[in-house]
């Protein structure tokens, strides 16, 4: 199994870059140059959010995601780590869901973190 | 200990401190973080002279080493509480970053009008020797430094306390013990009743990514308000405030070091908790002030004040609070703080629409982090909270960034209004729209000085 991704940067232009598949990405995209926003690096804060438009990634580690948006695309680079050739939107550009006001969009119980959401009522 | 044989820093007493000379500048954080500007945070200088042809406007930039750090809280190396002591000097500002648990530590002494960066203490090594993440309040007493760290290396609560020397060398944590406390955040001792004070946010991982309100209902915000044996450093009595006092942040003693009064205003609930010791000598709270929740047309449900910040002046007289989300600045008169009088109020920004523009400037976000000059005349006041909450509420402050206005406020009657000629716009700065949080004078303010 081939050990590196080609991470495809939507909104730079559709720049690529080879990347390890056991490193976070914010890491590898970084180290070859790419300006990201970022905050706490583990996983904790959403300041290095961004959307992921095609591919898998292992974000075990994160804990600042709801739900919803998980459900969005959102990955938290500082901790996700590339399962396969991947296509992401990142900065802030990629944020227009990243963000609610809760006193007009209320999350449904299943649409809450992890830990704390009841199971989808089907 | 008579006053006159100290040459420390600070005042022999919050009645000296009030005699002081006026601010002439101001120090207060910008940030970038969460904006999308790929650059430092920064602490601005700010002319605060009237007489001065930069009176309003932005002096000096001292940028932090990094991205990313999102400073917020800030406070001195040294106060009123080593007043006694010639070898102390208020010489270093301490600067945190939530995010990135650096502390930034600014020399401000050498040039006033200039702060440079003296050193840094990594966020890295904090984790690694304290289990410590996300600083937020810097408290010194005597010669050592005190900061609430709200949660451990993984931001997770309840954190605790990191000690600090005067040197700035990692002495371990302060505490001897958390208790029973689920969460931290700000805190304010009185040494004469060997009493601190600390109260609740939530886990870094909770409030970091953003306010989700439903997490409320699931006990990942705090409710509790907890007393400290100050000299044990172990807490010894918890308050359970319950539904009066969801989000219970900052925390202000009485600066009267006699006193056993202090007020706590809980966030979400839009509250003022006020304790004290009884002639019991028993520990009390009572709610002296709430704030109604109050209807969007367009929202289903109702928009909580959101109390971000309580000052006390510093006679003790008027409490001013912020509604970051409805938009207005309270005076009250707390001469009987079982009884607080509404003496004053303002409007700036908010959600409900009442002051989408003042002194001819948009303002996006509300009033949030405000600070009283000594003599209590003269309050500033910003409007940005923390960046992924200003996102959540006002995400138009992308574009427009924070701004910084003064509140003249009348200590005679009691009273407020917002002075026409003072405004620093931080959607013009050079490097783009940043966002202004807490300030600092120079020479101590309403939420530095301690007295022991």
């Amino acid at each position: 199994m081939t050990t590196t991704r080609t991470i495809t940067l939507a909104n730079r232009g559709g720049a690529t870059y080879n990347v390890g598949h056991r490193k976070p990405l914010l890491e590898s995209l970084m180290a070859q140059g790419v300006d990201l926003p970022y905050g706490c690096r583990y996983g904790g804060c959403i300041t290095c959010a961004a959307k992921l438009l095609e591919g898998k990634v292992n974000q075990a580690a994160q804990v600042a995601l709801n739900n919803r948006q998980l459900k969005d695309g959102y990955v938290i680079l500082c901790v996700a780590r590339p399962l396969t050739d991947c296509t992401l939107a990142v900065g802030v550009e990629s944020h227009d869901k990243l963000y609610r006001n809760p006193f007009i969009d209320p999350l449904q119980p299943h649409e809450l973190k992890a830990d704390i959401a009841t199971p989808q009522e089907v | 200990m008579s006053s006159k044989s100290c040459c420390g820093p600070g005042y022999a007493s919050p009645a000296d401190a009030m005699k002081a000379p006026r601010e002439k500048l101001l120090y207060t954080i910008a940030i970038y973080t969460g904006t999308g500007i790929q650059k430092p945070d920064y602490l601005v200088t700010i002319d605060a002279d009237p007489s001065s042809p930069t009176y309003s406007q932005v002096i000096s930039r001292l940028e932090m080493p990094g991205i990313g750090d999102e400073l917020h809280h800030m406070g001195w190396n040294a106060c009123s509480s080593c007043h006694g002591n010639p070898t102390m000097e208020r010489k270093y500002l301490i600067v945190p970053g939530v995010r990135s648990s650096n502390l930034h530590i600014v020399d401000c002494a050498t040039d006033p009008c200039a702060p440079r960066l003296h050193t840094v203490i990594q966020g890295a090594e904090i984790k690694a020797k304290t289990n410590l993440s996300a600083p937020h309040t810097v408290h010194c007493l005597g010669s050592d430094i005190i900061i609430s760290m709200l949660g451990d290396a993984q931001g997770r609560a309840p954190g605790g306390y990191l000690h600090l020397d005067k040197d700035f060398k990692i002495v371990g944590r302060w505490e001897n013990s958390m208790g029973n406390i689920k969460f931290s955040y700000d805190f304010w001792y009185q040494p004469r009743h060997n009493v601190m004070v600390s109260s609740e946010w939530a886990a870094p991982n909770t409030f970091m990514p953003g306010f989700d309100l439903e997490e409320v209902g699931h006990l990942k915000y705090g409710r509790e308000l907890h007393l400290w044996d100050f000299q044990k450093k172990t807490p010894k009595q918890s308050f359970y405030l319950g539904e009066d006092g969801l989000l219970p942040l900052e925390v202000r003693f009485h600066h009267n070091p006699d006193s056993s009064h202090g007020f706590v205003g809980a966030a979400l609930s839009a509250n003022i908790i006020h304790w004290w010791k009884d002639d019991d000598g028993e520990w009390k709270w009572e709610k002296i002030i709430d704030v109604d929740n109050q209807r969007h047309p367009d929202w289903p449900i109702p928009v909580p004040g959101v109390i971000s910040v309580i000052l006390l002046s510093m006679d003790d007289r008027f409490l001013y609070l912020c509604n970051w989300l409805h938009g207005d600045i309270r005076q009250y008169d707390i001469t009987n703080p079982h009884r607080p009088r509404l003496t004053g109020q303002v409007w700036m920004g908010g959600l409900l629409g009442r002051a989408p523009f003042v002194n001819g400037c948009k303002i996006a976000g509300g009033p949030q982090m405000i600070q009283l000059s000594l003599d209590g005349k003269r309050l500033y006041v910003t409007t940005s909270l923390f960046s992924t909450w200003d996102n959540q509420f006002y995400p138009e402050i992308r574009t427009t960034g924070g701004v910084m206005l003064m509140v003249d406020c009348n200590t005679d009657t009691g009273g407020m209004s917002i002075n026409p000629d003072f405004i620093v716009d931080f959607g013009k700065e050079p490097n783009g729209p940043s966002r202004c949080h807490e300030t600092r004078y120079p020479g101590g303010d309403c939420t530095s000085d301690i007295w022991t």
